[in-house]
């Protein structure tokens, strides 16, 4: 049986599109950054955690996909591979994070009125918490994804070529074995990036928890994406309604996943009522900050999980993806309200930044994957499973 | 612009990357049926006697220590102040985690389309049942009057209006525990009765063929039977495979709700739930071994069977790995004199502290050897590994009851705990009362299910029989 595509050379009007976009949100978020820095930042840090995360997610995916020898997700694997190598990006949109870390993390210069007790507490982790070494670690989640995403992109892209089936059991191989240390990349990214917001808090499912919104977000781009790329030498007109039902369950398990680790981290604060825990919650369960919590907990969970119990939408492709896009906007607002909390404790701040970030490192990111799509096929065409994948039934 | 890629040639029925089949040798609906039920007509050897009479002569401990507790009551354990809990939530524990394995398997790698499943989920299934039966004789005797324990665990409308503390998880386990025996229960004997109905209709006695055919409730195989079986079956693999979380992860809230030092952490149910599926496969693989030499299903239950279990267990053993990290690592970065103390001294530097490098050694660096393709695939290797798995998943518990219990907030109530001979037997009977029921089971009921034994093979034959002809028919041609 023969797949009847070309190397994909498209995509030139949305790369510029969002490239044209990603430039000028994240210059006026830099602009925004000179003018009222604080605010900017936390803005700009929801929108690269936000990004970021679905880069990293990406990378799990693929990688839980060869770690499974998963065959019928053949046929869409390629765009994972493309959002995953888009790690490297991430490098350069950390540099404002970097430059402005004082005005991020109290515990870069800890001011003297936090009090004795939180002053001791910040030295006992100063061995972790400083920015020499927060930098390092950052660098190393970087070259870790980097190289593991730029090495199943390399593989795959070979094998479209020569057909090599060592080349699959190459990706498996490197994909089981790197699942411990991205995992691991993962969890302390959201411990440095998020969790340190508030340095004398901690939960050791945090980095659960972030893993868990971004994967929602990833399956959600996924099921987007193959929903609108139809056309010539696009993968979608390749995947079958079978391939979407999938994708849904997908989406299903995540939703239910991302539910039961937040009741987890919420139930075990709560209930314990610890004076070193419970402040997180505390600042989220007052005033006006209470609606978007509820928000989170309908929008996030409820409505998604009714609405993913139909089967038939599970199969019809548009209204998944519309469950899909309204995943991904409740995923920023659940970064939205993991971040701002600390710089506005009162009340939910809104900065023009959140705006112009969220456009500016999401263009830049989309128009980075399509240029690293441009010039390869759109799916791997010479993989050993395609045929199974295309021929894929539900049982 | 490169010229139209060409896939490869397609084949659906083997896999270049690892051709080897789920059912090995050339088989029909006859051999299978021939070779999975002849265990259960065949008179039972000298082997099942012999394993048979060590399971009752440690059942029969468990008869001894059930006595004393009944009658001296819960003072002839080893438990007390500051170790108010000890081998009974240990062992409840690790009982209902080995039940897990069953429900994995059974419920939710039939949801996720794995195959390989066909052979082993009948067996598993089974331990499911026999592993909560015993995990519920603990929480049972350890009311100490068990006979007044329906009043003082189930809600019942009291005229007194006395109601048990619905705050408590240990409340949420008793519905926890009960659904998933309820529902596990309905799973397995749903998934017997085709093969109940076969053993019925191959009988040799009229006594077998009756008591056979009133198990298999008037089970024909018609269409509309197996329409309304394959709906059941897998609505109940729905409804099982959130309970695979919900159980341990209450169990876990046993623990975590409080806010003693190193059972207070919220990695703790996704931690728990992990556990149990590693320690449950583990317990699969340990019977497991045997069982196919012994029972002839080496080929249904082939090295490839084995490999993936032992592959499932390196997955969660790494969860269980990733889960210590994370307690040890916030223990430090919370600044918590307790919880550091309680991971990095007492722990490790104890009186107990064997106990957690025996955990540490069993759970942490044993899987690591699945890493390996030839460790995977040595039945010896897999067998010990399996045990050291399921000795270091009960030390585990031991360390969280036990080894936080004894060393609290106080220096002045700091204990210490040694288990009696009632605690001892107790375990070890429940051990007795495990390997009887399930040699039992191995005895009168088929290990594998034969029904989708012969399913799968009927699908391989039917995607070989669609492989052919379209090779036959199709040259070329575009998606």
């Amino acid at each position: 049986m023969t797949v009847d595509v070309q190397k994909f050379q498209g995509g030139g009007g949305w790369m510029t599109k969002a490239g044209a976009l990603g430039v000028v949100g994240l210059g006026a978020s830099l602009a925004g950054i000179a003018m009222d820095t604080q605010k900017a930042l936390f803005s700009y840090l929801v929108a690269f955690s936000y990004w970021a995360g679905i880069a990293f997610a990406s990378l799990i995916l693929l990688m839980i996909f060869h770690a499974f020898r998963a065959k019928w997700m053949v046929v869409i694997r390629r765009p994972l591979e493309v959002m995953a190598a888009t790690v490297v990006l991430f490098v350069l949109l950390f540099i404002p994070i970097v430059m402005g870390m004082s005005h991020l993390y109290s515990w870069v210069s800890p001011a003297a009125d936090m009090g004795a007790e939180a002053l001791k507490l910040l030295a006992h982790k100063k061995p972790y918490l400083n920015v020499p070494f927060f930098v390092v670690r950052t660098g190393i989640y970087f070259l870790v994804a980097i190289f593991l995403s730029h090495r199943l992109f390399g593989w795959s892209t070979r094998q479209d070529e020569s057909g090599d089936v060592q080349l699959t059991v190459r990706q498996r191989s490197l994909g089981a074995g790197g699942l411990p240390f991205i995992a691991l990349v993962i969890s302390f990214a959201a411990f440095d990036w998020l969790m340190s917001l508030n340095p004398l808090w901690f939960s050791t499912i945090f980095g659960v928890y972030y893993f868990a919104g971004s994967i929602l977000s990833t399956i959600a781009i996924l099921i987007i994406l193959t929903n609108k790329a139809r056309g010539k030498d696009l993968f979608g007109d390749h995947v079958s309604v079978e391939h979407v039902h999938n994708l849904g369950k997908l989406l299903f398990a995540f939703v239910c996943f991302w539910g039961y680790i937040a009741v987890s981290q919420l139930l075990l604060i709560w209930i314990a009522n610890l004076p070193e825990e419970i402040p997180f919650y505390v600042v989220r369960f007052r005033g006006p900050w209470v609606p978007v919590g509820i928000f989170l907990i309908f929008g996030h969970f409820f409505i998604p999980f009714g609405a993913l119990l139909s089967r038939n939408l599970k199969r019809t492709p548009k209204r998944l993806a519309v469950v899909a896009g309204w995943l991904l906007f409740v995923h920023f607002v659940d970064l939205y309200w993991l971040v701002m909390p600390t710089l506005s404790p009162d009340a939910p701040l809104f900065h023009w930044t959140l705006v112009t970030s969220f456009f500016g490192v999401g263009g830049l990111s989309v128009a980075f994957a399509i240029w690293r799509m441009r010039g390869h096929f759109t799916l791997p065409v010479k993989d050993p499973f395609l045929a199974v994948s295309l021929r894929y039934r539900q049982p | 612009m490169s010229a139209p890629a060409t896939s490869p040639a397609g084949d659906l029925t083997t896999d270049p990357v690892d051709p080897r089949p789920f059912i090995e040798g050339t088989q029909t609906d006859q051999t299978i049926n021939d070779t999975l039920l002849h265990h259960v007509f065949r008179g039972a050897g000298k082997g099942w006697w012999a394993c048979f009479a060590v399971a009752l002569a440690m059942l029969g401990c468990l008869v001894v220590a059930l006595t004393v507790t009944l009658v001296k009551g819960i003072g002839a354990w080893g438990n007390n102040i500051p170790v108010g809990w000890a081998f009974d939530i240990i062992n409840f524990v690790w009982w209902i985690g080995i039940g897990h394995a069953g429900t994995l398997i059974s419920a939710i790698l039939l949801l996720f389309q794995q195959k390989w499943r066909t052979s082993i989920n009948r067996f598993a299934e089974a331990m499911t049942l026999f592993a909560v039966m015993c995990a519920l004789l603990f929480p049972l005797i350890h009311t100490g009057r068990p006979w007044f324990a329906a009043y003082w665990l189930l809600p019942y409308p009291s005229v007194q209006g006395i109601w048990p503390q619905f705050k408590s998880p240990l409340v949420w386990d008793v519905f926890a525990v009960s659904t998933y025996f309820t529902i596990s229960l309905l799973f397995w004997f749903l998934g017997l009765i085709p093969d109940l109905a076969a053993l019925r209709d191959s009988a040799t006695s009229k006594v077998k063929r009756t008591i056979y055919g009133m198990l298999a409730m008037g089970w024909r195989g018609s269409g509309r039977h197996w329409a309304e079986y394959k709906w059941a079956y897998l609505l109940l693999a729905g409804l099982s495979t959130p309970l695979v979380l919900s159980v341990h992860t209450i169990v876990s809230f046993d623990f975590a709700t409080s806010v003693m030092p190193g059972w207070h952490t919220t990695i703790f149910p996704p931690y728990f739930v992990a556990g149990a599926i590693f320690s449950g496969f583990a317990m699969v693989m340990t019977w497991m071994i045997p069982a196919r030499q012994f029972l002839g299903l080496k080929h249904v239950v082939t090295m490839r069977h084995l490999e993936n279990m032992n592959k499932v267990m390196l997955a969660t053993g790494m969860m269980v790995s990733y889960g210590y990290i994370m307690e040890h690592f916030i223990a430090w970065y919370s600044g918590n004199q307790y919880e550091f103390a309680q991971f990095f001294e007492v722990r490790q530097k104890g009186p107990l502290a064997p106990i957690y490098w025996l955990m540490i050694f069993c759970n942490v660096v044993t899987p690591q050897i699945f890493w390996f393709k030839r460790m995977r695939t040595s039945l010896a290797v897999m067998w010990v590994a399996s045990i050291l798995i399921n000795v270091g998943m009960w030390c585990e518990r031991f360390v969280i009851v036990v080894i936080s219990l004894h060393r609290d907030f106080l220096p002045a109530s700091w204990g210490s705990y040694a288990p009696t001979w009632v605690d001892i037997c107790l375990f070890t009977g429940t051990i007795g009362l495990f390997s009887t029921l399930f040699l039992l089971f191995l005895k009168f009921v088929p290990a594998v299910a034969v029904t989708e034994v012969k399913e799968l093979r009927h699908e391989t034959e039917h995607d070989a029989h669609i492989e052919a002809s379209l090779t036959a028919g199709v040259t070329g041609g575009s998606h």
